[in-house]
């Protein structure tokens, strides 16, 4: 059996396509949507892997308001090399051994990232791969137990460009590739993930059209000018940015919410203002939590500078606050899609924050994101040979593709009538479906 | 940015799309209304707080707590630790179990000198059977290899009469699943007095697991291989306490002590042994007991308790129970446990036979003095 899987940057799904209808495998039944699972990892001390909601709701029951324990470990050592001497040092680490697993995310974005050899997870070492590779044996496994049969090959989405560098792009690809057959699957065959979009909107066509199709989803923007329906099938030219919506979340972080743990009072303590900056970064946040920067915290808040703020921050990085509190930013910004309004609120031991956000705040936020956007789709028609009046039809997929600013830039340079909404989760998973299905 | 500029981007969004002012009205009116339900809450507690009311509250709850203590003090007894506790004597039973899961459960009323005989094959995808004595009405934990756990009563075990048996008319509450066998049975009735969860390895390594985790680890079914090695397996899990003294003893006479508050939330290899070594034992000590070990021939070599260091460093290689003359000689050990004067030793030796001895007896002699070589012991408390 063959199927379509979309390893997406913040959510993944398998379809399977029968030669007259598409199936998205209701993979995840805790999720709002059980075609989509959350592209998440959690992995405990004993190292057991879960995805999706599981790996989610294991998360919140292992972590929060748990009991801490920090020891100091040998790191390694740093060699200094002076003009006539050199001397080795030991670097210590505080590790907190009670703590009971790892959340990660954006573990495509992993893939992309060049230099990122991988993280480390208890004793163990895991590569960008070996993390794809267990997310991927799981969402194989929840797969054929749905299906009730054995799954070998599997047609995977990829990005346009995993990078600029094309190296590098083909050993993201290879890394993908050999993380696939690792979790089972014997044939692996890649599509670019808006061509796949494009053969589910293909499906629908009665005659030939120039599409772009726009798939602004978790982790890059991709863009692909076809030529679509009838017998042909063609690629004119493929593009595409890292940006998307991981980037929007910073971007709300960085100018909206650093106010709330101390950013703009804080002025002359330059190891909090590191804390405060490294909020932004989700990954980054759960390392801050060592003894040493409680103390700093706490030595802070009692000489009362920005202690309510401060509380807030201590509370956010001691209790596991900081994957809730991006969730909560990004329902915020899928909220301003539909409303004019959304409020980002955290309320939880030591922190009370509230920001009534709104979208001319949002897209002032995420202005300069537009012009990049338009420049790379200018580019793209232009390799492509066709000017905006030639395109008959422009398909939205991906979640930050519903970004009002977005929509509105593609409604001024194709019209209103050319852009077409998709199902912005399962249109690309569908098409990989048909390709795997070999049409 | 100050309070003043937030609210004029929101009335810069209202008027740029009038259809957002509701929005806004409803996010701001509910946000007043938590507010002020929290501002009343705040009020209520302030007063509390200065007529006195709280302060009464607490002290009431202070009182409740004293009592809860109190009783569990008495439940206890004046030692602290998990084996003051006492044993139903006249409910005590012994458990055989091999690795595939089956299991005998034996009565111990009567003082029985021998149990019967088990015939047919011992030898269970290269373990010996286990014996483990406890209250017929204990809860215990399966630990399987994979890192699985179940739970069970011991009275859900249908008692086994009769001098001889086969493994097909044990109970097999709990069939391994593929790729794993049987690690080990542990009573679990202890657990809300327990601090940890305690795991060995064949392989040495030791992890300790907080008993507030027990709830998720039941439910979820799932408490950990306890070692990090591919190659190794689970070979043994109890409860302690804090401050308790932790021993593993090994097939080749390696003995090693470990204080449990030393002891890490992962798994760590904490004895070094060499490739043909694996641990046969592992148990927790107190100052009174003294350290029974048994080898295959049914010789027995007995410590105080003084005599075991504890190993301070990560991964030591113990103390040496035998010479290196003995050891050569072929002379390897198949059991060991803490033990008192006045505890009974059940063993099965090679034959399949199950004989019940006086420890303090065994001890004095030096020998079981069993008629074919010992697979396996489990020490029956004095009070039954």
């Amino acid at each position: 059996m063959k199927i379509g899987l979309d390893f997406g940057t913040s959510n993944s799904g398998v379809a399977l396509y029968d030669g007259h209808k598409v199936t998205v495998l209701p993979l995840d039944r805790e999720n709002v949507l059980p075609e989509v699972v959350k592209t998440v990892l959690y992995i405990t001390r004993d190292y057991q892997a879960a995805i999706g909601q599981e790996a989610i709701a294991q998360y919140y029951r292992d972590n929060i308001n748990r009991q801490r324990r920090f020891v100091k470990k040998w790191g390694g050592e740093i060699e200094y090399h002076g003009a006539d001497m050199s001397y080795v040092r030991d670097v210590f680490v505080y590790v907190d051994e009670l703590k009971p697993g790892r959340l990660l995310q954006y573990l495509k974005t992993a893939l992309r990232r060049k230099g990122f050899a991988g993280t480390r997870i208890f004793e163990r070492f895991y590569t960008p791969g070996d993390l794809a590779q267990i997310y991927l044996s799981l969402l194989k496994a929840r797969a054929e137990a749905v299906l009730g049969e054995k799954i070998e090959a599997v047609t995977l989405g990829r990005p346009v460009k995993f990078s600029t560098d094309l190296a590098h792009d083909r050993a993201a690809e290879e890394t993908l590739r050999a993380a696939a057959h690792e979790a089972g699957f014997r044939q692996v065959d890649f599509e670019l993930e808006p061509v796949a979009a494009a053969l589910n909107y293909e499906l629908t066509l009665e005659k030939p059209q120039n599409v772009v199709i726009f798939d602004f989803g978790g982790g890059t923007l991709d863009i692909a000018v076809m030529r679509l329906g009838g017998n042909q099938r063609e690629v004119y030219a493929n593009g595409g940015v890292d940006i998307a919506g991981s980037d929007f979340d910073r971007a709300i972080i960085e100018k909206r919410m650093l106010a709330h743990f101390g950013l703009g009072r804080v002025n002359h303590q330059p190891e909090i203002l590191e804390m405060i900056q490294a909020v932004p970064d989700w990954m980054a946040l759960p390392e801050l939590g060592t003894p040493i920067n409680r103390n700093l915290l706490e030595k802070a808040i009692r000489a009362g500078f920005a202690s309510v703020q401060l509380k807030a921050l201590q509370s956010l990085i001691y209790n596991d606050l900081a994957f809730t509190f991006y969730n909560r930013v990004e329902a915020a910004k899928i909220a301003l899609s539909s409303e004019g309004a959304a409020v980002i609120s955290l309320d939880d031991k030591d922190i009370a924050l509230w920001e009534l956000y709104t979208r001319t705040q949002f897209e002032s936020d995420i202005f300069d994101y537009v012009g990049q956007v338009e420049k790379v789709l200018l580019e793209t028609l232009s390799d492509a040979g066709l000017e905006p009046g030639q395109i008959d039809a422009v398909v939205k997929t991906g979640g930050s593709s519903s970004i009002p600013l977005f929509t509105d830039l593609l409604t001024r340079m194709f019209g209103v009538e050319k852009v077409k909404d998709t199902n912005a989760f399962s249109s690309v998973v569908a098409g990989l479906a048909i390709k795997a299905s070999g049409r | 940015m100050t309070f003043n500029d937030k609210i004029d981007e929101w009335i810069k969004e209202a008027e740029t799309r009038p259809a957002s002012a509701l929005t806004i009205l409803k996010l701001v009116a509910n946000r007043l209304r938590d507010l002020t339900e929290r501002n009343e809450q705040l009020l209520a507690e302030n007063l509390a707080l200065q007529d006195g009311t709280r302060v009464q509250d607490y002290q009431k709850r202070i009182v409740h707590l004293e009592r809860q203590l109190d009783m569990l003090k008495r439940q206890v007894g004046d030692g602290s630790s998990l084996a003051a506790l006492p044993v139903e004597a006249e409910s005590l039973n012994l458990l055989v179990y091999n690795a595939q899961g089956q299991v005998f459960r034996f009565a111990l009323q009567d003082n029985p000198k021998t149990l019967g005989r088990i015939s047919g094959e011992l030898v269970s995808d290269g373990e010996f059977p286990r014996l483990l004595a406890v209250p017929a009405h204990e809860e215990l934990l399966l630990l399987f290899t994979s890192g699985r756990v179940s739970t069970l009563r011991a009275e859900d075990i249908p008692l086994i009469q009769g001098d001889s048996f086969t493994w097909e008319m044990a109970a097999q509450p709990d069939e391994p699943h593929a790729g794993e066998i049987l690690a080990a049975l542990m009573p679990l009735s202890r657990l809300p007095l327990a601090d940890f969860f305690l795991q060995a390895s064949r392989r040495g390594f030791v992890k300790k697991t907080l008993t507030s985790l027990a709830q998720s680890i039941l439910d979820n079914h799932y408490l950990g291989r306890g070692t990090t090695q591919k190659s190794d397996q689970p070979f043994d899990a109890l409860l302690c306490q804090k401050g308790e003294r932790y021993v593993l003893v090994t097939y080749e006479g390696r003995l090693l002590g470990l204080e449990v508050d030393d002891l890490t939330y992962s798994a760590e290899e904490r004895i070094r042994i060499s490739a043909t070594d694996y641990v046969i034992a592992a148990f927790t000590l107190q100052p009174e007991q003294t350290i029974l070990c048994v080898t295959q021939n049914g010789k027995v070599i007995q410590r105080e308790a003084g005599f075991v260091e504890v190993a301070k460093s990560a991964a030591s290689r113990g103390q040496a129970l035998i010479s290196p003359s003995r050891l050569e000689q072929g002379v390897r050990f198949i059991g060991a446990a803490a033990m008192k004067e006045t505890d009974k030793v059940a063993a099965l030796d090679a034959e399949g036979q199950l004989t019940v001895y006086e420890a303090g007896q065994a001890a004095s002699a030096g020998t079981f003095q069993a008629g074919a070589a010992l697979l396996s012991i489990g020490v029956i408390p004095a009070t039954a």
